[in-house]
Order: C-alpha cells, then sequence, then structure tokens
C-alpha cells in the first residue's frame, strides 16, 4: 500500500507541474442550515458537511470543467461526468480513494448515502474495484483531524485535487465590524498544463458561492 | 434492558464501525473518536447502528454527552427509561 502511494505520488511530482491556491470560505449558512435540518432527521437521514463539500464541489467543476479529468497522452480529456474520488484513511496505514459517481447530479440525499456507504465498505473492506479507479476528480477533507488546510498532491491522471479543513469559528471583518464567523478553507491543487491560477480562483470561488445557498445543493 | 446489555449493544455498534479494532477492551473513561480513530461518518455510522439495535436516537445535539463507552451506556439507560 505505502509502495502504491509513493510511485503514484512520486510520478505526480515529477510530471505534474502542479499550482496552489487557498481561499477561506464563509461556512455560516452551510453550517446552520445542516444544523437546523438535521435536528428534524433521525440518524440514518442525518447529512454530513462533507456531502454539502462535495455536492459544491461537484457543481463548481461543471462551471470550470479544467479541473475534471484526464491528462492523457499529452493532452486534457475532459470528463463529463463527475465522479469525486474521496480520500479515506485506513487505520492500517495508508489511504484511498474511491469514487462517489455523478455527485452533480445526484440530490444532497443521495451524495451523503453513497458516501455513508462508501466509507462503511472502506471500514468492512467491500469496495468494487471499478470504484477505485473511475474518479475524475478528488477530494481530501482532513477536517475532522483539526487540520485547518491541506495542500494535496494530484492522483495522476486526473489534473486537480480540492482540500477541505476544519470549520472553524474565526474572526471576521466585514463592511468595517469583526464578527465571530464559521470559516473553512478550501484549497486547490491543479495541473498548470490544464489551467492557471485565475480559473482555479474561479473555482474556488464557485464553491463558496454555492455553500451560502446549502438549500439549493 | 439491563447495563451490561446495553454496554455489549454498544460495544456491536463500534465493532461494526472500526472491525480491526476491540472494543470490548478499550477503557470504560477513554474518548471513543480518538481512541477508536473514527472520523465523522464512522461516528454517524456508530449512531446509526445503535439506533437499529436499540431504537434510541442521540440527535446530533447530544453526540458530546456520549463520547466515552460509559457516557454512551448512561446516556442510552436514562433515554431507554431503565434505571
Amino acid at each position: 500500500m505505502r509502495q502504491a502511494i509513493a510511485a503514484a505520488m512520486a510520478r505526480s511530482k515529477r510530471e505534474i507541474p502542479h499550482y496552489y491556491l487557498s481561499a477561506d470560505l464563509d461556512a455560516g449558512p452551510a453550517t446552520w442550515w445542516l444544523e437546523h435540518e438535521n435536528a428534524k432527521r433521525g440518524p440514518p437521514e442525518r447529512i454530513l458537511f462533507a456531502a454539502l463539500l462535495l455536492k459544491a464541489t461537484a457543481l463548481a467543476a461543471r462551471e470550470v470543467p479544467e479541473v475534471n479529468g484526464f491528462f492523457v497522452d499529452g493532452s486534457f480529456r475532459p470528463s463529463a461526468p463527475i465522479h469525486l474520488g474521496v480520500a479515506i484513511s485506513l487505520r492500517q496505514g495508508g489511504l484511498i480513494a474511491p469514487a462517489v459517481h455523478d455527485v452533480d447530479r445526484s440530490s444532497l440525499a443521495e451524495v451523503q448515502a453513497s458516501l455513508r456507504d462508501l466509507v462503511a465498505r472502506v471500514r468492512s473492506g467491500r469496495l468494487r474495484s471499478s470504484e477505485m479507479s473511475d474518479a475524475t476528480l478528488t477530494v481530501t477533507n482532513l477536517g475532522d483531524q483539526g487540520v485547518q488546510s491541506v495542500f494535496g498532491v494530484i492522483y495522476p491522471p486526473q489534473v486537480a485535487l480540492v482540500g477541505f479543513g476544519k470549520v472553524t469559528e474565526r474572526a471576521w471583518a466585514s463592511a468595517g465590524m469583526v464578527g465571530a464567523r464559521s470559516v473553512v478553507t478550501a484549497t486547490l491543487s491543479a495541473d498548470h498544463r490544464v489551467s492557471d491560477g485565475h480559473r482555479g480562483a474561479i473555482f474556488l470561488s464557485a464553491i463558496g458561492r454555492l455553500l451560502q445557498q446549502p438549500e439549493k445543493l | 434492558m439491563n447495563q451490561t446489555e446495553i454496554k455489549s449493544a454498544v460495544v456491536a455498534a463500534l465493532k461494526s464501525v472500526a472491525p480491526e479494532s476491540d472494543p470490548a477492551s478499550i477503557s470504560e473513561a477513554a474518548p471513543l473518536r480518538d481512541t477508536l480513530d473514527l472520523d465523522s461518518m464512522d461516528f454517524l455510522n456508530f449512531v446509526i447502528a445503535l439506533h437499529a439495535a436499540l431504537q434510541v436516537d442521540i440527535p446530533e445535539a447530544d453526540y458530546g454527552k456520549v463520547r466515552t463507552l460509559n457516557d454512551a451506556v448512561s446516556y442510552i439507560e436514562r433515554k431507554l427509561g431503565t434505571p
């Protein structure tokens, strides 16, 4: 497992000219909405913040298709389907990133159900091989570990990786006033052969915008 | 349902989300999430497993009350109304 990760990551760092961006996104509306929604739901119907982040990421990838697809034989092949690889760490060491399929076309409840099912099957060792290989863009969420931001290494032949840190209350200045606000730091590692910082910035800002209307996700 | 039965249901729920661990052997006062390395989804799956096994609903607002094995057993006892 460690050798496979090492081989893929070494290849990525050797071949992909990475660039990195980071943006602090207002997570307030999404956090409140989720608290309110989950209070009405029994445990099996509850939704995690991670599902909101996946859905927002997929919809943003529709707007900026340069982050979704593969770099093969010297050229970029965009992918119409948006299958998000979700990095899941294994307790015995290592990590895998199986895909949640068609996230942009799924309801939030469906994304949550797929993610929950995926984590449960990773834990019990019942993944299908197709799920391991067909992600078009990977998302890593290290918020549970208290990390503020993660700048990941792209998993080739994909061309981007999105990272999310922990949702924290931070001092936030707005209109000359400082207040406390829930904030999540989103990062993008992307392939300069395919996109540039300007498009990457539009992508991160789209995620931030989509998170402001969680009821529409 | 007595305390021993509740405890074994909690241990079984933990085992279902962390199959490689031995939840029966962890200290009753140890924080579950850190000790068993449970992420948010594992913890939700734990709450769902308890809901299925004991018909007990632990709202998100109460997650802080089930941090350890001991806490979880006493919380469920109160919830089920058995002394």
